[in-house]
């Protein structure tokens, strides 16, 4: 599904996650050459860094919360999964999003389980 | 089930819906933008991470400013 795509990952995504976007055939990258950014977290410094540079306030840079991987991952359909949904605000902007449109479709934890290898 | 359902109605432009491999991170935002109309979802999104944009942009506009006034500049040819 993300054959040739170029992804990045803030250090807040897990190891599982990370894993999937492989399985489905995409390639890691710095944040320069990534098609995708993904992120756990706003807060995380990574993903600040990209706030805050030139690229995301020219519109350049949208960040993803990377459990649109796992809501890939959870269903037969991958294709109908809407990245749009998946949009990560800068965290000083949650509060104020969330006060207008309720929780973020991301914040519905129990969607995201993915199903726990045991990798022992 | 009613929940999601009610959540969909809702969530219905074409950030919303358009297929995932025309986007990604770098053209999502401008591609929201084009759009004539946007769900409540998108919208509200947009319209914050717009006025945080904005205001970025400012100190970034100020800062060069320092950097560029006559004073500085000479300054800085002196320094080096
Ligand atoms: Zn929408």
């Amino acid at each position: 599904m993300f054959q040739g795509q170029r992804g990045w990952f803030c250090g807040s995504v897990s190891q599982d996650l990370r894993q999937i976007w492989e399985d489905e055939g995409g390639m890691v990258s710095d944040v320069k050459a990534a098609d995708f950014l993904f992120s756990c977290d706003a807060s995380h410094p990574d993903t600040l860094r990209i706030y805050q540079s030139l690229e995301y306030i020219e519109d350049n840079a949208t960040v993803f919360h990377a459990y649109y991987l796992a809501a890939i991952a959870n269903t037969e359909m991958k294709n109908s999964v809407a990245l749009g949904h998946f949009v990560l605000p800068p965290a000083c902007l949650q509060k104020e999003i969330r006060r207008k449109i309720g929780s973020f479709i991301w914040e519905q934890d129990e969607k995201f389980q993915i199903e726990k290898h045991d990798r022992m | 089930a009613t929940d999601s359902c009610s959540r969909m109605l809702k969530y219905t432009c074409s950030g919303c819906i358009v297929a995932r491999k025309l986007l990604n991170s770098r053209n999502f935002s401008k591609f929201l933008h084009s759009c004539a109309y946007q769900c409540v979802h998108h919208k509200v999104i947009m319209e914050a991470e717009d006025k945080y944009k904005n205001e970025l942009r400012k100190t970034f506009i100020c800062a060069k400013k320092i950097l560029l006034t006559p004073c500085r500049r000479r300054q800085l040819c002196k320094e080096s």
